[in-house]
C-alpha cells in the first residue's frame, strides 16, 4: 500500500495532480473484466438474432454453470485459502479479485436469468402457475437480492476504501471475507436452482 | 416492433436496483472526495465502472426487442 501524503489537501482540485493511491493494475483488471463481461450479452444477442435454440440453450447453460461454479469455488475453496492468509495478504487478494470479477459476475447472473426467460418462453415452459417456475423465480430473486444488496456494494466499498489516502485494510479484508462467505450461501441456492432446472428440463413444468 | 415484456421488466429491474445502489455508493464516495479523503482516481474509476455496468444492461435490454 502506498503511503499517503503527510497533510491532506484542502481543495479537492489539488487531488487531480496527486499520484493515484490505487494500484496501477486496478484499471487493467477492470478493463479485462469488462472485456469478458460483455461477451455473454453479445452471444445472447447473436442467439436471438439467429433464432438459434442451440445457441440460446448454450448461453443459458454456460452462464448459469459458470456463475454456479464461481460461487461454489469461492464458498468452498477460496474461503479456506483466505482464512489461511494474514490480513495484509487478504487485502492483496481483494485488491485483485474485486476488479477482476466486477463486471463478469453481474453479467453472468443477468444473462443466465434473461436467457432462461427466453428459453422458457421458446419451449412453452414460462408458466407462472407452475410451482417449479415459481420456485425458480423465488431462488433467482434471492440470489439477485444478495448480489445487488451485498456483493456489488461490498465490491464498490472495497474500491472506495482502496482509493482513500489512508485505506482501512481491516475493513477491506472484512468486506472481502463477507463476500467470499456469502458465495458459499449462494452456492447452496445455486445447487437448489440447478435441481429445479433439471426437473424443468426432464419433467417439464408439472 | 415486438417487445418481450417479461424479459424487459427483468432487465429493467436488474438495472434499476443496480443504479440505485451504485448511485448511493457514488454519492458517499463523492462526499469523501469533497472532504479530501478520497483520491480522484477512485471517482474516475467509479464513473467508468458505472458506465461499464450500464453498457452491459443496455445490451441486455436490446435483447427484449429481438424476440
Amino acid at each position: 500500500m502506498q503511503p499517503g501524503p503527510a497533510t491532506l489537501p484542502s481543495e479537492p482540485s489539488t487531488l487531480l495532480s496527486r499520484p493515484s493511491t490505487l494500484p496501477p493494475y486496478t484499471s487493467r483488471l477492470l478493463l479485462w473484466s469488462f472485456a469478458v463481461g460483455v461477451i455473454p450479452p453479445l452471444v445472447l444477442i447473436a442467439a436471438l438474432v439467429s433464432k438459434s435454440l442451440y445457441l440460446l440453450t448454450f448461453i443459458h447453460v454456460i452462464t448459469g454453470g459458470t456463475w454456479t461454479g464461481f460461487d461454489i469455488f469461492m464458498g468452498v475453496v477460496m474461503t479456506r485459502v483466505m482464512r489461511s492468509l494474514d490480513v495484509p495478504a487478504r487485502v492483496e487478494v481483494a485488491k485483485r479479485l474485486t476488479p477482476t470479477t466486477f463486471f463478469i459476475l453481474p453479467s453472468l447472473a443477468a444473462v443466465a436469468v434473461t436467457a432462461g426467460i427466453y428459453l422458457a418462453q421458446m419451449e412453452n415452459k414460462f408458466d407462472l402457475s407452475s410451482p417449479w417456475i415459481i420456485a425458480a423465480i423465488v431462488v433467482v430473486l434471492i440470489l439477485t437480492a444478495q448480489g445487488f444488496g451485498i456483493f456489488m456494494p461490498n465490491g464498490v466499498r472495497i474500491f472506495i476504501e482502496l482509493a482513500k489516502l489512508k485505506p482501512d485494510v481491516g475493513l477491506i479484508a472484512k468486506l472481502n471475507m463477507r463476500n467470499i462467505r456469502l458465495a458459499g450461501v449462494q452456492a447452496l441456492l445455486q445447487i437448489l436452482i440447478i435441481l429445479i432446472m433439471v426437473h424443468l428440463a426432464v419433467f417439464g413444468t408439472s | 416492433m415486438n417487445v418481450n415484456v417479461a424479459a424487459l421488466v427483468a432487465v429493467l429491474a436488474f438495472a434499476g436496483v443496480m443504479l440505485a445502489i451504485f448511485g448511493a455508493l457514488y454519492v458517499g464516495a463523492a462526499r469523501s472526495y469533497g472532504r479530501g479523503e478520497l483520491d480522484f482516481e477512485g471517482i474516475r474509476i467509479l464513473r467508468w465502472a458505472l458506465l461499464g455496468l450500464i453498457s452491459i444492461y443496455v445490451l441486455l435490454a436490446v435483447t427484449a426487442f429481438l424476440t
